[in-house]
């Protein structure tokens, strides 16, 4: 059986857990959901996580908290940020940290799709 | 020394008498002679029209005169010269009347030192009464005369201290009576200010600038020579010549004596009574010289006065201080306090008091008076406050206006404290604070809190709108991924059912919790929430332009307001209704954000409206919006913004709903577009089903 790439989702929303790994198994991933960044970072999945959909604002470690965290560990994992703040000025930011994407939520399954395409072709 | 000559007698026939007569006399003179000549003190006799007749030997000596010398006395230097006139005058009409006389005067001595003398002339008379002659007795009275002027000396100078004369005026005088009393020497008091420590010139008053000047300010060292040693080691120092002094000779002050001609200088200490060195006392003399036991004395008794007038000095110039301390803060804190005895009604005030009541200082203060400047309404305040104090000796505060001659309103604190004095008589004393200015920071604090409040509200649905679509996107998110999972499922081969109904049944689930966070936020703005008031429409609009010029300013729009005179009230939420206005002023500056090629104006304008009562229009010259979306522009979640979340217009119709009104948009002639609002004014269908009919009606004619 073919090895399906896996993508971790980091999101305080419960929603947005419940609704994400349907859809990525759907565009043929695997998925594992996480409920913080300090959940995610005592995972055993860590190293296998392909690419990360990560919450911008969750309380503990924010998002780009965990971004630094993992440059910091030399974790090279693609990160697509999604976010409900619109904030036109933190998208730029986060992609030149080197983000992927951000994406506003609610985002189009296209639109994730595209980005995680985008990120693996990076990886 | 010796009688004089007698003189040969003349006539027959009276020779026997004349002899007999004449023996007598001699035998007489003998004995005067011998009685003069046997005492010790000096004595002189004088014929009845005063003429010398005999002087003893201690006379001549004392004098170092010859008796032809001192017959001549009234024309001489034997008496000193200001006291010759007195001499003569008195002796003079001792003579004519031939009583006994005495009188004081000040005898040059052989080495010519002046010294103080009583003489008492009393005369021998026959028995017939003539005088035969005057005997002078002299009585050296210069040690008492000494003693007494130093007394003289002393008294004036305690009662200069005691009258409060400037300390510089008693030491100066101080210093002018060591140099009268001992003679041909210079004094100077030397204060010393210990934080320095430097040397302050206290009085020297004869010396000159070119001797005082360097002096001032010297710092108090054993350097600086005999002053500064005195005060560090409190102990007298006397330096008897510079010159040959070898302790000495490299000190500050050798230079400037020797240059003014002095050669010693003794410098004794001027203790306070807790034995701190206040000052130094200097004597400086132009010729070496060690003081004698008279001149320490002397010494001991001037530096005692000197301590007493310092020490006095310095804490009259204490109390002074503390004095002015105590008004200073009296003013600045606006505390006046004062003293009232109950049984005589005395009341003292302090000057502060007298300030805060506006009353002249030299007015005697009386209830009667007080009570002229309390507030017509707080005098039944006053006169109970009156009779509990006169009741019992019990403290008590009150607070009560003043009403001042110019019709201002002073706020008055009063806390008394009630004592009993030692017979028995109820005293209070007790402090008055002017507290108008806190007062009225009080309300101005009150007026400011409110408006901070209002402003935070009516800011709050530019927070709260923010707040909201981070809420609202979340399950809208959930609910667009379930719903793309949903399909996909449904389109896979086989479609994916149960995996389908369960994203649907999520994606409804999702749908549902946004649907709460709406109904969260207009439950926010609900008719059961809404504070009903009178609002002046004009008045809420520019209080919500004030709120937003800067921020308007910064976009670079120009809003050019045009309010309706006599425009009528509305009744409503104020803050509600300044927060629809303040969307639409930001929904205009946002239209406006791409606007370059014209000026970004915004115009707003209330006006009547006829059939509604009361509307107001913002126009902007933005973007616009397109003819068939007019119909999606109040609904929930549409916006033409890049970033907007497409529900300030929602809540703002819901809001001019509730108050019966409706809210519409319309396209200018030329770009831009304006929004407007109508609500009806008091007395016009304000409440009711009709009014909701009403405007419902309106709302859907309107826009088209």
């Amino acid at each position: 059986m073919e090895i399906r790439p896996l993508i971790s989702v980091v999101d305080d929303d419960e929603s947005v857990r419940e609704s994400l790994p349907d859809l990525l198994k759907e565009f043929g991933f695997a998925a594992q959901t996480f409920s913080s960044a300090e959940e995610f970072l005592i995972s055993k999945y860590l190293s296998e996580t392909k690419c990360l959909i990560l919450d911008v604002a969750m309380p503990g470690l924010s998002g780009p908290d965990l971004q630094r965290e993992l440059m910091r560990r030399r974790q090279d994992i693609p990160i697509v940020f999604i976010t409900a703040h619109r904030d036109a000025t933190v998208r730029p930011r986060l992609i030149e940290r080197g983000a992927v994407d951000c994406l506003f939520k609610p985002f189009s399954d296209l639109d994730l799709l595209e980005a995680l395409n985008s990120a693996l072709r990076h990886s | 020394m010796g009688p004089r000559q007698d003189r040969p007698a003349s006539e027959n026939d009276l020779t026997v008498r004349l002899q007999r007569a004449e023996e007598a006399l001699r035998a007489r003179e003998l004995n005067f002679q011998m009685i003069v000549e046997s005492i010790p003190a000096p004595v002189a006799v004088i014929t009845p029209n005063g003429e010398v007749e005999a002087l003893n030997k201690p006379v001549l000596d004392y004098f170092g005169k010859s008796f032809e010398e001192l017959t001549g006395w009234a024309s001489s230097d034997p008496v000193h010269p200001d006291d010759l006139p007195h001499v003569i005058e008195v002796r003079q009409k001792a003579l004519e009347s031939g009583e006994t006389y005495e009188v004081e005067a000040r005898h040059r001595r052989a080495d010519g030192v002046y010294r103080w003398f009583h003489m008492r002339g009393f005369p021998l008379k026959d028995t017939d009464g003539r005088v035969l002659r005057w005997c002078v007795l002299l009585t050296d009275i210069d040690d008492r005369k000494r003693a007494e002027a130093q007394l003289a000396g002393e008294k004036r100078l305690l009662e200069m201290v005691a009258s409060s004369f400037p300390l510089t005026d008693v030491l100066t005088e101080l210093c002018k009576f060591v140099e009268d009393t001992a003679a041909d020497c210079r004094c100077g008091v030397y204060l010393i200010d210990w934080r320095g420590p430097k040397f302050r010139i206290g009085a020297v008053p004869s010396l000159p600038a070119t001797f005082n000047d360097p002096c001032e300010g010297l710092t108090v060292s054993p350097e600086v020579g005999p002053c500064g040693v005195a005060a560090l080691t409190k102990t007298q120092v006397i330096v008897t010549d510079f010159e040959s002094d070898p302790v000495f000779q490299s000190c500050a002050i050798r230079p400037l004596s020797l240059a003014h001609g002095f050669r010693s200088q003794w410098s004794t200490p001027i203790f306070a009574r807790d034995g701190r060195v206040m000052a130094t006392f200097a004597i400086f003399q132009t010729s070496p010289a060690s003081p004698t036991q008279v001149q320490q004395d002397l010494i001991a008794q001037v530096t005692h006065i000197a301590s007493i007038a310092i020490e006095r000095a310095l804490s009259e110039a204490a109390l002074k201080r503390s004095e002015a301390f105590l008004a200073e803060a009296q003013h600045l804190s606006r505390v006046g306090s004062f003293a009232w005895r109950m049984a005589t009604n005395e009341i003292t005030w302090s000057e502060q008091l007298y300030r805060i009541f506006e009353f002249d200082p030299h007015v005697r203060v009386t209830l009667e008076l007080i009570g002229t400047r309390v507030h017509p309404e707080d005098l039944t305040l006053f006169h109970d406050m009156i009779e509990r104090a006169s009741s019992s000796a019990s403290d008590f505060q009150y607070e009560h206006r003043l009403l001042m001659p110019d019709h201002s309103i002073k706020y008055l604190h009063l806390i008394a404290h009630g004592t009993r004095n030692e017979d028995g008589e109820l005293e209070y004393i007790g402090a008055a604070q002017d507290v108008t200015q806190w007062r009225l920071s009080e309300e101005a604090l009150g007026k400011a809190s409110a408006e901070l409040a209002h402003v935070t509200r009516v800011m709050s649905l530019g927070a709260l709108t923010a707040s909201i679509a981070h809420e609202v996107n979340q399950p809208l998110s959930g609910s667009i991924s379930n719903a793309s999972t949903c399909l996909r499922m449904l389109d896979a081969d086989p479609p994916n059912v149960d995996g389908a109904r369960e994203t649907a049944r999520r994606t409804i689930r999702d749908g549902h919790r946004a649907s709460d966070v709406i109904s969260r936020l207009r439950a926010l703005f609900s008719r059961k929430d809404m504070a009903t008031e009178l609002v002046d429409l004009n008045e809420a609009t520019r209080e919500v332009i004030t709120l937003a010029l800067s921020e308007l300013q910064r976009n670079r729009v120009i809003v050019k307001p045009e309010l309706a005179d006599q425009l009528p009230i509305v009744a409503g939420d104020r803050i509600q209704l300044q927060q629809v206005i303040l969307n639409l002023l930001r929904n205009a500056s946002d239209a406006m954000s791409g606007v370059d090629d014209r000026p970004r104006q915004l115009l707003i304008r209330t006006e009547h409206d006829a059939d509604c009562g009361v509307r107001l229009s913002v126009q902007d010259a933005g973007v616009g919006f397109a003819p068939e979306s007019i119909n999606k522009l109040f609904n929930s979640f549409y916006t033409t913004k890049s970033n907007g979340m497409g529900i300030g217009l929602s809540v703002s119709r819901s809001i001019i709903e509730n108050h019966q009104g409706c809210l519409w948009a319309t396209s200018n002639d030329g770009p831009g577009a304006t929004f407007s609002f109508s609500i009806p004014c008091v007395g016009e269908g304000v409440a009711g089903p009709a009014g909701v009919a009403l405007t419902d009606q309106k709302r859907d004619a309107r826009p088209s």
